[in-house]
């Protein structure tokens, strides 16, 4: 099992925004003060308007050298604290707790280890802390999305290592989803495979690898609901 | 003056309200269960089910009319959404996060309540030590566990060992209501074991959210939970004592076979485990958050049965958990048949406000709910049955906890806390072990014969005594 080394805050601080990066398609990215805040490349926080008791969690979109901190946040229609997070100006503050979660890389699979990364959408964000993080790590990336605007700032990834795959329209590396192309391409069962995105995907790539050989111990989910 | 405390909930809420106790009997305040007769009434809420918050707004709408009538303060402390605690801010006199207990009595003065006694005064429950000393005031994560509880019982006690969650199961809203995992310095956790185990207490619970977690928020100077246990049993060896110690909850991602071991090598330490399953299906696992899989929790029981091979097994199970299918309930079920607990505690899911899964459409009917319940119920009451059957006819341990429902009868549980009833009337063994023979199995309990009780009583008296 993944084991994270990092230890939560016991609450939650106001951290200054820095800047609201705009994206595509009602996405962007959240640069905040690090304000001490020590995490792990796959944890992730959450986040939530300053004095208000909505927060919600988002996987941590930088890596732990940064002397910021970023989350990848899509505006949800109705989404009460995306809706707010999105209409943050510079000097703003929001409520941030964690760092949270096990969706870590132990120290011995990051050299050498086969690892393959299954994301849709938003779900990229813990991949981009891996890689910029561990350039050392011998990954592929899957990356679902719907449209080629809503690959984000891939530049983070070995472009020989990112393979995206677009729904609804050309253009993409592979056109169809995620789990289309993982029946097409099995993975090697040697790999750890690591998956977050919509719960959906997740459930059949679960199947998929499994059938493919993937023990499911050798599966890490983190699930975007 | 009077005060009544009334808590709700888990043995966690529990071991709170002992330590509450404490401080309102060390400012004077006499205990009642009265609530008409208190001059001031709390509550230890817990927020697992709304039914428990609403029971909290129920009693608070009622505390607050007879505030009309006379003087009364009113608090609340325990498990509190962030949500419903700005409502009962509004409601509620008071209201603190167990860590802000020893600020308690500054609180009340504030409302002009002039005490019976003063706080360290000759009031106090304990009064060879201070009831609030200096440090716990100061460590505002730590502090409020250097003030002695007022136990419930004078044969078990609750020892917390940690407090909060970071785990984030989705059903579950603890790490919304106690915060962050904060696990409480060792040595406070050898003192109050070792001066429980002087005082003759028999059956003591290390409680936490996740106690084999213990240590890892202070991973650099505290040591971890196999260590702890190992520290616990050493206490037994020296004291030369018979009780039993048990914990709860472990959570199947940090168990560890250290533990097992360290758990088999001292007498003390119990031979029981519980270790919530929850599903039987990896994916409901996933869609939990609970970050172990049906390979890994399977081999912690085969280390169990392996290292701990007398241990009973006991685990928490939810049916119905949103988007639960037929087949994956059926994964559940197979787990039990798998694994054959001695006891499970089933329940229907039921979304906890501020939990995650609360966000989601509870899609599971009621009446599909009651048919898994009720499915994994007979399951149970199956290998319960089968399990006590293979025990009857050998002579056990007994710890006595009380009368029995039918009369004439004594009831007490085995260091594996299995149900035994046996026939006396000598209340006089009720927190001592006993020796008896098993003669009958049931579902979930069994019946014997007491077997050498003079000889038992003299001994564990002689014991407490020396």
């Amino acid at each position: 099992m993944s084991q994270s080394t990092t230890v939560p805050r016991l609450q939650a601080l106001r951290h200054a925004v820095h800047h609201v990066r705009p994206l595509a398609e009602g996405a962007f990215v959240l640069r905040l003060e690090k304000n001490g805040l020590e995490f792990e490349p796959g944890q992730y926080i959450n986040v939530g308007p300053a004095g208000e008791v909505d927060m919600r969690e988002y996987s941590v979109y930088s890596t732990p050298g940064d002397d910021y901190l970023e989350i990848l946040v899509k505006e949800v229609e109705g989404g009460y604290v995306s809706s707010r997070l999105a209409a943050c100006r510079p000097g703003d503050e929001v409520n941030v707790d964690g760092p949270f979660g096990f969706f870590v890389i132990e120290e011995e699979a990051r050299h050498g280890k086969p690892l393959q990364f299954i994301a849709t959408g938003t779900g990229i964000s813990p991949f981009h802390s891996f890689a910029r993080a561990y350039p050392e790590l011998s990954y592929r990336v899957l990356h679902g999305t719907r449209y080629l605007s809503e690959q984000y700032e891939t530049e983070a990834f070995d472009q020989e290592r990112y393979l995206s795959c677009v729904t609804r329209e050309e253009g993409g590396a592979f056109h169809g989803r995620v789990t289309d192309h993982l029946r097409q391409h099995p993975v090697d069962p040697e790999s750890l495979c690591y998956l977050c995105g919509n719960c959906d995907m997740i459930y059949e790539a679960f199947d998929i690898l499994k059938s493919q050989g993937v023990p499911p111990e050798h599966l890490f989910a983190e699930v975007y609901f | 003056m009077k005060y009544c405390l009334v808590h709700l909930g888990c043995q966690m809420n529990q071991s709170d309200a002992e330590r509450i106790r404490t401080v309102l009997e060390g400012m004077g305040y006499e205990r009642t269960e009265i609530e008409e007769e208190a001059n001031l009434l709390g509550i230890v809420a817990c927020s697992v089910r709304q039914k428990a918050i609403d029971k909290v707004y129920s009693r608070i709408h009622r505390w607050n009319t007879w505030k009309k009538k006379r003087d009364l303060l009113t608090f609340v402390s325990g498990c509190i959404l962030p949500a419903d605690r700005e409502k009962f801010l509004t409601r509620f006199d008071l209201l603190f996060t167990i860590n802000e207990l020893p600020g308690l009595p500054d609180m009340i003065r504030q409302y002009g309540v002039v005490s019976a006694a003063s706080v360290n005064g000759p009031a106090s429950a304990h009064p060879a030590e201070p009831l609030i000393p200096e440090e716990s005031k100061s460590d505002t994560a730590r502090g409020y566990w250097h003030i002695t509880p007022n136990y419930s019982s004078g044969f078990e006690a609750f020892v917390p060992i940690q407090n909060g969650c970071d785990k984030f199961c989705t059903f579950c809203a603890v790490p919304y209501t106690r915060g962050r995992e904060v696990s409480r310095p060792s040595q406070e956790i050898f003192a109050e074991v070792r001066r429980l185990v002087e005082n003759g207490y028999r059956s003591i619970t290390l409680l936490g959210q996740n106690v084999n977690s213990y240590g890892l928020d202070r991973r650099s100077d505290e040591i971890t939970f196999a260590q702890l246990l190992r520290g616990v049993g050493e206490i037994g060896n020296e004291s030369g004592r018979e009780f039993w110690v048990y914990f709860t909850s472990p959570h199947p991602h940090d168990m560890t076979d250290e533990v097992l071991e360290v758990i088999a090598a001292y007498p003390c330490l119990a031979n029981q485990i519980h270790l919530p399953i929850q599903s039987g299906d990896d994916k409901v696992l996933i869609r939990m958050n609970r970050n172990y899989r049906m390979d890994g929790y399977r081999r912690v029981v085969q280390s169990i049965r392996r290292i701990l091979p007398e241990a009973t097994l006991f685990t928490d199970i939810i049916v119905g958990f949103t988007g639960e299918t037929e087949e994956q309930f059926e994964r559940t079920r197979q787990a039990m048949d798998e694994f054959r607990y001695n006891m499970a505690y089933i329940a229907a899911y039921s979304p906890r406000p501020g939990a995650t899964s609360s966000r989601w459409a509870d899609d599971v009917s009621q009446d599909e709910k009651k048919r898994r319940l009720h499915v994994l119920s007979e399951q149970l009451q199956k290998d319960s049955h089968a399990l006590n059957t293979a025990l009857v006819g050998k002579t056990v341990r007994v710890l006595v906890d009380g009368k029995d429902r039918k009369e004439g009868f004594l009831s007490g549980k085995t260091e594996g806390k299995l149900i035994v009833r046996f026939r006396s009337d000598d209340t006089s063994l009720i927190g001592q072990f006993v020796n008896v023979k098993l003669t009958h199995a049931a579902t979930l309990s069994l019946t014997g014969e007491l077997a050498a009780a003079q000889a038992v009583a003299a001994e564990t008296n002689a014991q407490v005594a020396s």
